[in-house]
């Protein structure tokens, strides 16, 4: 064979070898192939940075339906969709007064497919904040907040309240009727705080009143500062999960 | 350390001795302390309940938003007040409470003391029993406090809903509110 021809059938080859290089490049910490063995079903969740939330292997008991009705997880879904749609919202969304409200009419009568876009997110976000509570209820009275599950309680405590924040404040961003009383009723209430509360309302609406200072505001909070304070604590309620020896079950 | 049944050794028995290392047997894990085996690999009996679970949820969802839209008023108007403006519906307990006692009362202390308490449950009640049980019989002091705590807080979500009309007068859902303006 001539050298060249050789060099010819390499590059060949080396060509026809780019998907299955690529692919092996991208789950190089995998096995090849359907994982149909115990190693290739450690590798596959271990080797994956989204699948390594999970142990390798669980406890039959922790996969029973009706013992977590998977409340935390459909939490957890719902933060995802939010924060998809959330996303998806932004790029119609001006935080200014009324521009606010007419990118609503805007996206029920305009944009392609806007109304399902501000359901999904309406709904999801209500869906959210009541299966944070069902969650809470489930581990309560399972009594999985027992030891060593006690700072695992409190940093739930501080996802139902910044879940219920993110309600909050998304909820003045239509200003609609609905959102300025609610926002204003909601405010007032944190007025009554000895000392702090006039000064905390003050700084919460850039003014003394629900206005243009407020929308900005609650926007900033709303799309930036508390999805980071909240994906912040998951990653450690999630992580403590695994740290505290999986869902509790029976001892 | 993961022994896998393709480099399985084989072992010749020592003459010498009159016991020996037959065989190193298939296993997951160091069985010390440990009762029998009753895990399961999460490929692919969590990930694939997790997959279906999404995706009837994400269908779920969708049904909803098609038949169900999220509510627009008219544009906010200050000098408009409706009456009765209600809180959203998370914050109507608190909204409640405010009515019934004073805002500093209702709306700051009582809550502030239920977020201590909900804070100190784990510290309180450290007994392990009736962990991994739903109601287990053990707990019914804690079950039945949780239980009155959730269905306070449920109630006075559904008054604040459905039964608070104009100046917060109670009204039954059925009945019809005075003309205010």
């Amino acid at each position: 064979m001539l050298p060249r021809e050789r060099n010819s059938r390499r590059a060949i080859a080396t060509l026809l070898q780019i998907p299955r290089n690529i692919w092996c490049a991208l789950f190089r910490e995998g096995y090849p192939g359907y994982p149909d063995t115990d190693l290739k079903r450690s590798t596959l969740i271990t080797g994956n940075v989204f699948l390594h939330l999970h142990p390798v292997k669980i406890r039959r008991h922790a996969l029973k339906l009706h013992y977590t009705f998977c409340l935390g997880g459909t939490a957890f879904l719902l933060f995802l969709i939010l924060t998809l749609t959330g996303v998806m919202l932004m790029f119609y969304y001006h935080p200014s007064v009324p521009k606010a409200y007419y990118d609503m009419e805007d996206l029920e009568h305009i944009v392609n497919f806007g109304l399902l876009l501000r359901n999904l997110h309406r709904w999801s976000a209500h869906g959210m904040v009541a299966i944070v509570f069902l969650h809470m209820c489930r581990v309560f009275y399972t009594g999985s907040y027992k030891p060593p599950r006690e700072m695992n309680w409190v940093v739930g405590v501080g996802l139902l309240l910044l879940t219920l924040m993110l309600s909050f404040t998304g909820y003045l961003l239509p200003w609609d009727q609905l959102a300025f009383w609610a926002i204003t009723v909601g405010t007032n209430i944190a007025n009554a705080a000895p000392l702090v509360g006039s000064k905390m309302r003050f700084l919460l609406l850039g003014g003394n009143i629900v206005g243009p200072n407020a929308l900005l505001r609650f926007y900033v909070l709303h799309c930036v500062v508390l999805p980071l304070l909240i994906g912040v604590l998951m990653a450690i309620h999630f992580w403590k999960v695994r740290k505290d020896g999986g869902i509790s079950g029976p001892l | 350390m993961l022994q896998r049944s393709e480099d399985r050794e084989m072992f010749q028995p020592n003459s010498e001795k009159s016991y020996g290392l037959m065989e190193v047997v298939d296993g997951t894990s160091v069985m010390v302390e440990k009762a029998p085996e009753d895990t399961v690999f999460s490929w692919p009996h969590l990930v694939m309940l997790e997959i279906a679970w999404a995706m009837v949820v994400i269908i779920l969802l969708h049904v909803i938003s098609t038949y169900f839209n999220a509510p627009l008023e008219e544009i906010a108007d200050a000098s408009l007040t409706p009456n009765p403006a209600k809180a959203p519906w998370y914050f109507l307990g608190l909204q409640e409470m405010v009515s019934w006692t004073s805002p500093f009362w209702g709306g700051i202390l009582i809550p502030g003391i239920l977020v201590v308490l909900l804070l100190l449950v784990p510290f309180v009640d450290r007994r392990l029993v009736g962990v991994g049980h739903w109601f287990a019989r053990e707990r019914w002091v804690a079950n039945t406090l949780w239980t009155v705590f959730a269905v306070g807080t449920i109630t006075v979500i559904l008054i604040g809903l459905y039964c608070r009309g104009p100046n917060w007068h109670f009204y039954w859902p059925w009945q019809d509110w005075p003309k205010t303006h």
